[in-house]
């Protein structure tokens, strides 16, 4: 028992915390309201002794691998970060969904459960070192995914963007399936490394690797493969929203780039298409949410733009081998998670007040906003530190993270990926005329009368908002805070990419 | 809240915002070249950078001056965000935030000045600036409105005297401004707050009963038209003997061609908005005690500011090490002023522009060009529709790009799939 690592305690801790989560509801129906609730709180808080001793351990010997059977896991600077974030997301949207769920008449047990094996199979997936198992990890998230999706199973919406997530996802699936049986057929090996090394026809190469690009593609929503998230963004429970799109979504690119760094290194040609990826990803996420009324789905969007920023900083570094492309990727990459994570927090606890628990389903549209700081002060603070953040303004965590982006792309010298920086940075001009309006909605309008009619925020829910912004603002003035965790994970990703 | 005051509001945020992305370029190309952010390390290795790279840097800085400052063409912000409480305008569109672009012309200078094409683009836009705020101020009705226009025409002299490298007197213009416009903003602050209304045809017969407005409003209206005693006069006429020994000569006819109109839309503003007779309608109050105080401060200051001038340009020279400069006493300044032959023109020209406006009556200024000016004076003389076919034009590429979201499954996977056929052609295609 003592030798095995922290890392797979790490996940193995929810993952068999999952199935206890689950039974506990089922077995004692009388504290459906409750026990789930603290199984998961615990297991959450044994994870992160786990997380804890698992950075020692990385700090002490670098990366570390273990064997589970013929599985090798592999924790290295790449999954160190996918695991803080999937950990600190996961933690604090346990918290918050405890009253956020409450009005829910049955099926909570479930959703804890599957909350817990969604963060677990997120970490376990950024361990992965051969292609093969990648996709089970990949797949086994996209399963606790959809389900936490479709949630609301009597509500057609819900179950519309479910089913529009789950056949988009088999599509994307199937795909990243056929790119590993190429490879396999032709190597006869899925481990990433051994791929790397052997002799690969340069046709079956490219194919398989744009079969990954484009399958991968579909999970961390590259415009055009996105159009399942604004539905299964916005329709999800609001913790389930934050934790998509501040690091499901983000996990698929990890998955992608491991899977990519099996046959193809940094290169020229491969950057191009990532950069292609990112321009287009900013622009049409961008202009999407400019006329986006309701307020989740415009979120939802903007997570399109923001995957296009963390897209440009790995274009950077593999057009380069940039480290600070790497680097400020995977910074804003744990931004945008703590950023969207609290706007999605934020903009659920008015849902909360206003519809949820009252038994509605009704979209948070952006009118239903209008004077909300008045009578939720520390909301108005909360979701406009995020909204400022994603919109990078300094001195919040987002605008450090950007500004790291551009200046690799400065560094590299070459004019194209400077005017693609120019573009970027117009973008986030553009992104602040959807941001800005609804900071404006909450301070400066008269509350509409579903807000006078709202009721109180609990303060488990208040906590995990408070956390976020506490985040947002203390990394914006102390980027280097960050810096144990990035830095690594930036080398990481330039030592699987580098050929 | 009122509509236009949020639209006003996103608009100065989304043009000084474009602003900033050229403040961005431009120390990300300095920092990738040097490898700090330090200013000093600039100032020292600007000589060794490439000249291209030390061109971009010059003209983004420029951009985000520019856009900061309301100056020539990203100067429509200025005038909508006039919807602004009158003292936010004092402090920030007039005494402080606006003149940060120009500042950081200022500060900058010495090493740009080498770039091909930058000073003469300086000049340029501080002209345009200068002249357009002028044409602008002299059709607009709204008092703020015509101060708003004002102050992107003062801006202009300064970016003028920048553009000239005449870095002490842009900036000892910058302090005289702060403080006359300062004034003239919150004595139209006044105003409009017993009015209730900004609108300059309505305040008939308002003068007689805010004597004391009106006169704080003509100290301030001397110090903005550049005539004795006011601190305009001395630092508006170091500008334009500077631009006459160190720019070229057609600028600084533009400009004084400028100081005409100035005083023409000063006169205008001054008649119509205090020394209208006229019976008011309403019941009105002269400025509250405490208003009076800080209107007191700021005229003794418009009145009285030029007398620091020899310790202003010592602290200039010595918080800018790298631009040299000299620094004067107050006899020095004050007797070369009065004995060059430029101020006596300066003046001249803004006696004909007072002039112009008393024998408005008499020359018969063609209703076709007057109609024309204030057309194209609302319309920001064509960059408001530009700004227009901007916002809409993005506006509709949004919507139409929604369409895109058709909600139909099969179009969905139609996008994987079509996704999946280009990146494959892009691939082998490019291999």
């Amino acid at each position: 028992m003592m030798n095995i690592p922290a890392f797979i305690w790490l996940i193995g801790l929810l993952l068999l915390a999952a199935p206890l989560i689950y039974f506990s509801g089922r077995l004692f129906p009388k504290q459906e309201r409750f026990l789930p609730q603290v199984l998961t709180l615990i297991a959450f808080a044994a994870s992160w002794f786990a997380f804890v001793q698992a950075v020692l351990d990385f700090q002490r010997n670098g990366t570390s691998d273990y064997m589970i059977g013929t599985v090798a896991l592999q924790m290295d600077g790449l999954a160190l970060l996918l695991a803080g974030v999937g950990l600190l997301l996961g933690t604090l949207v346990t918290l918050y969904s405890w009253a956020y769920m409450a009005p829910e008449d049955e099926g909570v047990e479930k959703f804890f459960a599957m909350l817990a094996a969604m963060v677990a199979v997120i970490i376990g997936l950024g361990c992965a070192t051969d292609i093969f198992n990648l996709w089970m990890w990949f797949e086994a998230m996209a399963v606790t995914s959809y389900l936490l999706v479709a949630f609301y199973r009597n509500q057609p919406h819900s179950l519309e963007a479910g089913l529009k997530y789950l056949v988009q996802s088999a599509v994307g699936s199937m795909l990243v399936l056929l790119g590993i049986s190429m490879l396999f057929a032709q190597t006869g090996t899925v481990v990433i490394a051994e791929i790397k090394t052997a002799v690969v026809p340069q046709m079956v190469l490219l194919g398989a690797a744009v079969l990954l690009v484009v399958g991968f593609g579909v999970k961390s929503a590259l415009v055009p493969m996105h159009t399942w998230l604004p539905d299964a963004h916005s329709q999800a429970p609001s913790g389930i929203s934050a934790m998509l799109s501040g690091v499901v979504i983000e996990a698929g690119l990890v998955a992608m780039l491991r899977s990519l760094s099996a046959v193809a290194g940094v290169s020229q040609s491969w950057a191009l298409l990532l950069l292609g990826f990112a321009a287009i990803n900013m622009l049409v996420g961008n202009l999407m949410a400019l006329r986006q009324t309701q307020v989740k789905r415009l979120l939802a969007y903007s997570s399109l733009a923001h995957m296009g920023y963390i897209l440009l900083g790995i274009g950077i570094a593999v057009y380069s081998g940039q480290v600070n492309g790497a680097e400020g990727s995977l910074f804003h990459l744990f931004n945008h998670g703590v950023m969207k994570g609290l706007a999605f927090l934020s903009a659920g606890a008015l849902l909360y007040t206003l519809h949820v628990v009252s038994g509605s389903h009704a979209p948070l549209t952006v009118t239903d906003l209008n004077g909300a700081a008045r009578k939720y002060p520390l909301l108005g603070i909360t979701f406009s530190l995020a909204l400022l953040g994603l919109g990078g303004i300094p001195p919040l965590a987002g605008f450090l993270s950007k500004w790291q982006i551009f200046l690799a792309g400065f560094e590299t010298g070459s004019l194209g990926i400077e005017l693609l920086v120019v573009f970027a940075a117009l973008n986030s001009v553009l992104s602040l005329a959807y941001y800005a309006p609804l900071i404006n909605a909450m301070y400066r309008l008269k509350p509409s009368d579903s807000v006078q009619a709202g009721k109180s925020v609990p303060f488990s829910m208040s906590l995990p908002l408070v956390l976020l912004a506490a985040a947002t603002v203390v990394v914006g003035f102390w980027p280097g805070l960050l810096h144990w965790l990035t830095a690594p994970a930036g080398n990481a990703l330039l030592q699987i990419l580098g050929k | 809240d009122d509509p236009k005051a949020v639209r006003g509001g996103l608009k100065a945020l989304i043009i000084t915002q474009i602003g900033g992305v050229g403040l961005l370029v431009g120390a990300l190309v300095a920092r990738a070249q040097l490898g700090t952010y330090q200013i000093s390390a600039l100032f020292e290795g600007a000589g060794q950078l490439p000249a291209a790279a030390l061109a971009v840097i010059a003209f983004s800085f420029l951009v985000a001056a520019a856009a900061k400052s309301a100056q020539f063409p990203f100067h429509t912000w200025l005038p909508d965000a006039m919807e602004a409480p009158t003292p936010i305008s004092a402090l920030i569109h007039a005494a402080t935030m606006v003149n940060a672009g120009v500042y950081l012309i200022a500060r900058f200078f010495p090493i740009f000045a080498g770039v091909p094409g930058w000073q003469v683009t300086v000049i340029c836009m501080g002209l345009v600036s200068a002249l357009v705020g002028a044409v602008q101020a002299l059709t607009a009705w709204d008092l703020k409105r015509v101060l708003a226009y004002s102050t992107i025409s003062q801006l202009g002299y300064l970016m003028y005297a920048n553009g000239v490298g005449a870095v002490f007197e842009s900036q000892f213009h910058l302090f005289s401004h702060a403080l006359f416009k300062a004034l003239l903003f919150l004595s139209a602050g006044a105003i409009i707050h017993a009015l209730g209304s900004r609108d300059m045809r309505e305040m008939r017969g308002l003068g007689a009963k805010m004597p004391f407005v009106r006169v704080v409003f003509l100290i301030g209206t001397l110090g903005l038209v550049g005539l004795p005693i006011a601190n305009g006069f001395f630092s508006k006429d170091l500008i334009l003997e500077a631009g006459l020994e160190h720019g070229p000569f057609w600028a600084y006819v533009g400009m004084l061609v400028g100081v005409g109109l100035t005083a023409l839309y000063s006169a205008r503003m001054l008649t119509l908005a205090l020394f209208t007779p006229g019976e008011s309608q309403k019941h009105l109050h002269d400025a509250s005690a405490a208003m009076r105080v800080s209107l007191a401060v700021l005229a003794l200051g418009t009145l009285t500011s030029w007398l620091l001038v020899g310790g202003f340009g010592g602290s200039l020279a010595a918080t800018l090490p790298f631009h040299h400069l000299e620094a004067h006493a107050l006899g020095a300044v004050i007797g070369g002023i009065l004995g060059h032959l430029g101020t006596w023109i300066a003046l001249a020209c803004a006696a004909v522009g007072i002039g112009l406006w008393f024998l408005r009556a008499r020359l018969a200024v063609p209703a076709t060009l007057s109609d024309f000016l204030t057309r194209a004076g609302a319309q920001d003389f064509g960059l408001g529709w530009v700004n227009q076919a901007i916002v809409a034009g993005t506006t509709r590429a949004a919507e139409a790009l929604r369409r895109t979201q058709t909600g139909y499954l099969n179009w969905n996977v139609f996008g994987i799939l079509g996704a999946l056929v280009i990146v494959l052609g892009l691939i082998f295609w490019g291999s």
